[in-house]
C-alpha cells in the first residue's frame, strides 16, 4: 500500500515537472533578455496573465472494486473482492499563441496482473497543436507528438471514468488491445466544418502505435515463454464524425490499419519472423436526449498473423464486435444503463470449436467469444464526484486477461461480474 | 426532420416541454421564470449573429470572434439551475451534451474547456473585466456597465 501511495505521488510530481518544463520553454526566451527595471514589472505582469488566462490544469482519478464468479477481472476478484483497478491522470495545456498550443497528460494506472501491484506511469499524450486555418465555419490544423486515437465513441477518453456510462467499456474496446489503440507517436491532421445542418469533424492519425504489450503478444502467439516483444510499423487511425444539434445525435465512422512485428531478444527465437496486421472499422451512432440515450456500435476486424513460428500455419481470423445500449436519466444526476454486448474472435469459428478440437480441449472454445448483459447505475454526486455500480451476466470469456487467469483449464463459460467505482475529476 | 433543423432554434417537442415546465415553475415560484441573459465584455458587442453561433461558441467549435480575438467563455457549474436554464433556452441543448464535448477536449488535450465560476456575481465580474469574454446571468438588470447579447 505504501509503495502504491509513493507511486501515485511520483506520478503527480512527474506530471507537474512535465508541465513546468513546457511553460519554461515558452517563457525563457523572454526572460533571458536583460530588461530594464521598469519593464521587469510589465514582464512579471505578462507572466501572471499567461498563468491565469492561457494555462489550464485538469485531472481525473478513479478506483474500482470488482467481485466475480468464475474468472478474475483486474486482479484476484474471483469469489473475492479486488481493488486492483486505479486510474489517475493529470494534464496541463498551454495556449501559447492564438494558433499554437501545447498539451501533455501523465497517466498512472493499475489494472490487475498486466500492470502489477505497483501499477505503471505513462505519458498518455503530449503534443504541439498548430492551427493552420480558423474560420467561423470551421478549422484545419496539425498536431505532432503523442496523440490519442479517435476510435469509436469512447477510445480517446477510455481511461476517464466520467466520459463513459459503465465501469467496464463495451467489449469492442478490448482491454487486451488497449495499448495498441490508445495513442500513436506521429502526427494528426484535423478538420472541423460547422454548418446549420450539423457539425463535421475529421481526424487522421499517422505514426507508430504502442504494440509492446504482454497481453497482446500472448493473445497472438499463446506462449508465455516468448522473450521478445511486439514493435509497431507505421500505422494509421482515422475518423469522420457528424453531430447534430450540439451532440444530440452523433454518428461516426472510424477506420484503422495497424501494423506490427515481433522483435526477438535472443538469437534463434522461433517467433523472430512473426508479423501482425490489423485492418478494422467501426460505425457508431448515438442519441443523447434529455432523459433517454441510445448508443450502438458495430466493428469488424481483419487480423493477419503471418510466420508465427515454424510449424504453425498463418492465421487470419475476422473478429466481430457490436453492442446496443440504452440509458435513462431517472434524475438529472442519476442515470441507469442497460447494454447487450457481443464479440467473436473469429467469424468462421464463432464458438471456438475449431481451436478447442485442434488443441484437444486444452484451449477452451469459450475463450474466443463473449456475450454480456450489463445493468448499471451512475450517480453524479457533484460535477466533480461520481459513483456507479453495475452487474454483468457473462456468457463466454474472450474479454478476460490471461495474465489474471493463467490456468486455461479453469476458465468458466458462464459467470458474473459485480463492480463498484468512485471517480473524481477537475 | 430536415425542416426542423433548418428552422434551428429550439425544436418543437422540446419547446412544448419547456413551456410546460415553465408553467409549473410559474405556479411553484414566480422568481424562477426570469430568462437567462447572455452577457459579453464591452469590446465584443455586435460580434454575435445568431443562435447557431451561440451554440458553436459554447460547444467550443467557434473559438474566435469575427475580429480574430480568442473568445473567453465563462460558465456556471453543471448542476447550477441558471446554467441548466441557459443551456436549454439559449442553446437548445442539455448540460450533459456540453459536458461530453468539453470532457473530450479536456482529456485529449485538443481544447481548453470554459472557465467555471461559482456565482452570478463572479460571472459578472469576470465578463466585465476580461476582454473578449462571454457568459450569462439569471436575469436582466439595468446597469450601463453590463452588455447584453440580444437574441431575437
Amino acid at each position: 500500500m505504501n509503495r502504491f501511495i509513493t507511486l501515485m505521488l511520483t506520478n503527480i510530481v512527474i506530471a507537474f515537472l512535465l508541465s513546468f518544463s513546457v511553460c519554461a520553454q515558452e517563457i525563457s526566451p523572454e526572460s533571458a533578455i536583460a530588461v530594464p527595471a521598469q519593464e521587469e514589472n510589465k514582464l512579471w505582469e505578462d507572466v501572471k496573465k499567461t498563468w491565469r488566462d492561457d494555462i489550464q490544469f485538469h485531472g481525473f482519478l478513479s478506483q474500482g472494486l470488482f467481485s466475480t464468479s468464475g474468472n478474475n477481472v483486474y486482479g484476484q476478484s474471483k469469489d473475492s473482492v479486488s481493488a486492483d483497478s486505479t486510474e489517475m491522470g493529470l494534464n496541463v495545456s498551454y495556449q501559447a499563441l492564438n494558433n499554437l498550443s501545447f498539451a501533455v497528460q501523465g497517466l498512472y494506472r493499475r489494472a490487475g496482473a498486466n500492470t502489477g501491484d505497483a501499477g505503471e506511469v505513462t505519458l498518455d499524450f503530449g503534443f504541439v497543436d498548430l492551427n493552420l486555418l480558423n474560420l467561423q465555419e470551421g478549422r484545419i490544423g496539425v498536431r505532432g507528438g503523442r496523440i490519442k486515437n479517435p476510435w469509436g465513441l469512447y477510445n480517446e477518453t477510455r481511461d476517464v471514468a466520467f466520459t463513459h456510462p459503465t465501469i467496464l467499456l463495451p467489449l469492442a474496446y478490448f482491454e487486451r488491445s488497449r495499448t495498441l489503440f490508445l495513442a500513436l507517436d506521429g502526427g494528426q491532421l484535423y478538420a472541423d466544418y460547422n454548418t446549420s445542418m450539423g457539425d463535421f469533424s475529421f481526424k487522421f492519425n499517422y505514426g507508430w502505435v504502442n504494440a509492446d504489450d504482454k497481453e497482446l503478444l500472448l493473445a497472438i502467439i499463446n506462449d508465455p515463454t516468448a522473450s521478445g516483444h511486439l514493435e509497431s510499423d507505421p500505422s494509421f487511425v482515422t475518423q469522420l464524425s457528424y453531430e447534430i444539434l450540439g451532440g444530440e445525435y452523433v454518428f461516426a465512422l472510424s477506420y484503422a490499419e495497424l501494423k506490427m512485428r515481433y522483435q526477438a531478444k535472443n538469437m534463434g527465437d522461433p517467433y523472430a519472423q512473426m508479423q501482425a496486421d490489423i485492418d478494422t472499422f467501426m460505425v457508431s451512432g448515438q442519441y443523447n436526449g434529455e432523459y433517454f440515450s441510445f448508443t450502438g456500435e458495430y466493428s469488424l476486424q481483419w487480423n493477419e498473423f503471418t510466420d508465427i513460428r515454424f510449424g504453425v500455419p498463418d492465421n487470419s481470423p475476422v473478429s466481430e464486435h457490436w453492442y446496443v445500449q440504452a440509458g435513462y436519466r431517472l434524475l438529472d444526476n442519476l442515470q441507469a444503463t442497460l447494454r447487450y454486448d457481443s464479440t467473436v474472435q473469429n467469424k468462421n469459428d464463432r464458438y471456438g470449436k475449431g481451436v478447442e478440437a485442434a488443441t484437444g480441449g486444452m484451449v477452451p472454445g469459450h475463450l474466443f467469444y463473449a456475450q454480456d448483459i450489463v445493468f448499471g447505475l451512475r450517480w453524479d454526486i457533484t460535477p466533480s464526484w461520481m459513483v456507479r455500480a453495475e452487474y454483468h451476466r457473462m456468457h463466454g470469456a474472450s474479454n478476460i486477461s490471461l495474465l489474471d487467469n493463467p490456468d486455461l483449464t479453469q476458465i468458466a463459460k458462464d459467470w458474473n461480474i459485480y463492480a463498484l467505482q468512485v471517480a473524481f475529476r477537475f | 426532420m430536415i425542416l426542423h433543423f433548418i428552422n434551428k432554434g429550439v425544436p418543437q417537442k422540446r419547446l412544448s416541454i419547456s413551456v410546460l415546465l415553465l408553467c409549473i415553475a410559474l405556479l411553484l415560484n414566480a422568481q424562477t421564470v426570469n430568462a437567462a441573459e447572455v452577457i459579453v465584455s464591452a469590446n465584443t458587442i455586435e460580434q454575435l449573429k445568431d443562435f447557431h453561433e451561440l451554440r458553436a461558441i459554447f460547444s467550443l467549435r467557434t473559438l474566435y470572434w469575427p475580429n480574430g480575438e480568442k473568445i473567453k467563455v465563462f460558465v456556471l457549474p453543471d448542476n447550477n439551475a441558471v446554467h441548466k436554464k441557459f443551456v436549454k433556452e439559449k442553446l437548445g441543448m442539455f448540460p450533459h451534451q456540453l459536458r461530453r464535448t468539453w470532457n473530450r477536449m479536456t482529456y485529449t488535450g485538443t481544447g481548453q474547456p470554459p472557465v467555471t465560476v461559482d456565482s452570478i456575481a463572479e460571472m459578472l465580474d469576470k465578463v466585465q473585466h476580461t476582454d473578449n469574454a462571454i457568459g450569462y446571468i439569471d436575469r436582466r438588470v439595468e446597469d450601463e456597465s453590463i452588455h447584453y447579447f440580444n437574441a431575437h
